[in-house]
């Protein structure tokens, strides 16, 4: 525990704590509104719609608000000093090393993909798929006022990707990740010389097919079945909520091209969730973590 | 009497510089806005939901107060810091040690730097909640993505700079992400087929060299301190006119009875 | 939000459908002669450079821009130097001397390879730990037997090695610009491995 209260204490380690705070008031805050509004006929922002003047009624909260973030900023910059450690070293790897916090998250996903996945795909698909949002949320509902009932799946989908794929990612790269990378526990001792079976097999080895041959070169089985998994993962269950949604209202609105980035997406999103689940939940089942799905001679998947 | 105050309001200096009148009336309190180059970003009169800090959580105003704040304790941080590998280390030290006020003005770049990211990403919840993205206000959402990423660019390239141990790895790691990009990079897939070398390839661009050294160093530093806040506050304009063109704060619509 | 500011529900201004000029017929030329797409009046073609000129100009200032971000010239550290007699080294050890240098030597039975401490995950430096025989990254957690061929962690392939071999003096020499990757099959070439039996 007092590792634990060290990490948590660390100065650049605050703005994480803060954020912690910051979100689960700001998601509880913004549900109860949601509630509200969604009990009623008109939301309360409705109700508030009469036009007044930017001088003073706005311009006074910004100016309060400045003053809060000048006293917050001033007493934390006099109190804690941002660290500056060893002078640089590029023969030095210090253990563990650390990204900032906020690519913490990205970070935690290299344990999971290859660099060129974790490291560029990845966030790619994330900058333009957050980009996307709009074109293909076609919903006109909840547009200027907090709601949850006109729009469960959206607010849901962003839940997820925001508070579990983003926040808890990097909270748990930052608290919970000590010496080697390794997984401890907040009351456990950061112990550089923690062995931990980091053994991998892929998919495929699980299942009796190995990924080389005797002479060490790519088995094509192997290859093939990756295919089939992954192509088989994305393929059923993109048809199988094609079938239970082409008939209904919304489809029609949405359009094949809307559709399917929208499932591309999420089922995309799933996928990453499900490699997690592949490399953390056979260790704790006393098997060898899962390394890769698809194996190909130009990349691993 | 009249005081002295009232004086000088009444005086030809006060009268250049302020063209109205100080009285509080509807019409000064909107020429207030519009006579103003900085107020007049607002309009004059908005719904009063938009006022309200429980609706838009002020994250953005905070973002941009906090950009302002980096600006300003960063160009003062210039003038102590120079961006080579020989005295990068030594002018943080510098700084923090014998410069008045040095650690002051530095902490509050660097805890600035990381509120920032915060309330950049708590805006954007926010206005995910709201539903603000949607029609008329798409594209402005899209830029909005943008200033997220060269947030996180202006921190990452932020943090290199004090050259210690947590800088280098830190971006040594982050860089080596590019060395895998597929077709540019010379780790990625296909990387190989095209040609893409150690010596040529997209990380070879960012870094300056074939390892995080000193031309990295000025290379971040430049796009630090000139170049991505540049591009940032180009995107900001835009983000804040858009904000009015779209037709201010987002509300529910009550002309359409859709609830 | 009012009617006024809202352009989604403003009153649809009443549809104006542009007539279009009637086209006059071009007569300068007869049809078999017509130059078809290349067909290019004196105005046109002047406007045509014009943008040919703008276009070109920011095409090739962004393409120099852009190459000069390649510098020609690095200001490294020499990638060739001399690590000691053959002599100097013990079989079986793993040598952290030239580690500064980001290198292993490694003396086997039949000779010596030079391992590059760079993590092949993302480049951090891992460490050779002789306890668990095996070489560690701290950045994910990767980790390499001493041949250098990878086996947990998150890193997609095994260490690289230098060339290695013998200078003029019978100093060992190794040469980091020079690498051998063993899943391409480098391994067995020559300078990846010196052969030395004392
Ligand atoms: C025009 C705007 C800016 C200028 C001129 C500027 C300048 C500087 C300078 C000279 C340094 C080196 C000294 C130091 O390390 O403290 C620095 C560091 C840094 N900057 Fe900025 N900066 C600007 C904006 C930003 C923004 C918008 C962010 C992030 C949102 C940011 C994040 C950082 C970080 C994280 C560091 C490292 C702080 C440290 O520990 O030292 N900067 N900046
Ligand atoms: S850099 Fe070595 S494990 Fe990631």
């Amino acid at each position: 525990m007092k590792y634990f209260l060290e990490i948590v204490t660390k100065p650049d380690n605050i703005p994480i704590v803060a954020l912690l705070f910051l979100v689960v008031f700001y998601t509880w805050f913004a549900f109860k509104k949601a509630r509200k509004n969604d009990s009623q006929e008109l939301p309360e922002e409705a109700k508030l719609d009469d036009k007044i003047q930017v001088w003073p009624n706005l311009v006074r909260v910004e100016f309060l608000g400045t003053l809060i973030v000048f006293a917050i900023l001033a007493v934390w910059s006099i109190t804690i000093d941002a660290p500056l450690e060893e002078p640089a070293n590029p023969t030095l790897t210090p253990n563990p090393s650390k990204a900032p916090w906020y690519f913490l998250g990205l970070q935690e996903l290299l344990v999971y993909f290859d660099p060129w996945i974790a490291g560029v795909i990845l966030p790619s698909i994330i900058i333009v798929g957050l980009m996307a949002i709009p074109y293909i949320d076609i919903n006109p509902k909840g547009n200027g006022y907090y709601t949850f009932k006109e729009r469960k799946f959206a607010i849901l989908t962003y839940y997820f990707g925001f508070l579990i794929l983003w926040v808890a990612l990097i909270i748990l790269g930052t608290f919970l990740r000590g010496p080697g990378w390794n997984f401890f526990l907040p009351w456990e001792y950061w112990d550089p010389h923690k062995v931990v079976v980091l053994n991998n097999v892929d998919l495929s080895e699980m299942i009796g097919i190995p990924t080389k041959n005797p002479d060490n070169s790519l088995n094509i089985w192997a290859t093939l079945f990756g295919f089939s998994f992954v192509s088989g993962f994305f393929g059923i269950l993109g048809a199988w909520h094609y079938n239970k949604f082409k008939k209904t209202e919304t489809y029609k609105l949405m359009g094949p091209i809307r559709y399917w980035t929208t499932s591309l997406l999420f089922w995309g999103m799933a996928f990453v969730v499900l490699k997690i689940i592949l490399r953390l939940l056979p260790p704790v089942l006393g098997a060898y973590p899962i390394k890769y799905v698809w194996v190909t001679p130009w990349f691993n998947i | 009497m009249i005081s002295p105050m009232q004086k000088f309001r009444e005086s030809e200096v006060y009268k250049s510089i302020f063209r109205h009148k100080y009285d509080d009336t509807q019409r000064n309190r909107a020429l207030q806005i519009v006579d103003n180059v900085f107020l007049h970003l607002h309009p004059v009169r908005i719904p009063r939901h938009a006022t309200n800090v429980g609706f838009t959580w002020g994250m953005g105003g905070i973002t941009f107060l906090l950009f302002l704040i980096l600006t300003l304790t960063g160009v003062i941080l210039m003038f102590y810091y120079r961006p080579t590998a020989q005295y990068a280390y030594e002018d943080m030290k510098y700084l923090m040690n014998d410069v008045a006020f040095g650690p002051f003005v530095r902490n509050m770049h660097r805890w600035a730097a990381h509120l920032m990211v915060i309330t950049v990403m708590l805006h954007m919840f926010r206005v995910f909640l709201t539903g603000s993205y949607k029609p008329p206000r798409q594209f402005n959402w899209v830029i909005g993505v943008i200033l997220l990423v060269l947030t996180f660019l202006l921190s990452f390239t932020g943090y290199l700079l004090p050259w210690d141990q947590l800088s280098i790895w830190a971006v040594t790691v982050g860089t080596n992400m590019a060395r895998a990009t597929p077709l540019l990079g010379h780790d990625g897939p296909f990387g190989l087929e095209l040609g893409m070398k150690i010596d040529n390839d997209i990380r070879f661009v960012l870094l300056g060299g074939t390892q995080v050294g000193p031309p990295t160093l000025l290379r971040f530093y430049v796009g630090h301190c000139i170049f991505l806040p540049l591009i940032a506050s180009i995107f900001m304009v835009v983000h804040f006119w858009r904000i009015r063109k779209d037709g201010g704060i987002s509300g529910p619509d009550t002309t359409k009875k859709t609830f | 939000m009012t009617t006024e500011n809202n352009p989604q529900t403003n009153n649809p201004s009443p549809q104006i459908t542009p007539t279009p000029l009637p086209r006059k017929a071009k007569q300068d030329r007869a049809p078999e002669n017509d130059p078809g797409l290349w067909r290019m009046g004196r105005k046109s073609f002047f406007s045509f450079s014009a943008w040919l000129a703008f276009f070109g100009f920011i095409g090739i200032s962004t393409i120099g821009s852009l190459r000069m971000m390649f510098p020609r010239i690095l200001f490294e550290p020499s990638k060739k130097f001399k690590v000691g007699l053959p002599e100097e080294f013990l079989i079986g050890e793993v040598s952290e001397k030239f580690i500064d240098k980001g290198v292993w030597i490694i003396r086997e039975q039949g000779g010596f390879y030079a391992l590059i401490a760079i993590c092949t995950h993302l480049g951090c430096a891992p460490r050779w730990l002789p306890t668990e025989n095996k070489f560690k990254c701290a950045c994910h957690g990767s980790g390499y037997y001493k041949n250098g061929i990878n086996f947990e962690g998150p890193t997609p392939r095994p260490l690289e090695r230098a060339a290695i071999g013998l200078a003029d003096n019978g100093e060992l020499e190794v040469d980091l610009s020079l690498k051998f990757k063993y899943e391409l099959g480098d391994w067995v070439k020559e300078d990846s491995f010196y052969n030395y039996v004392a």
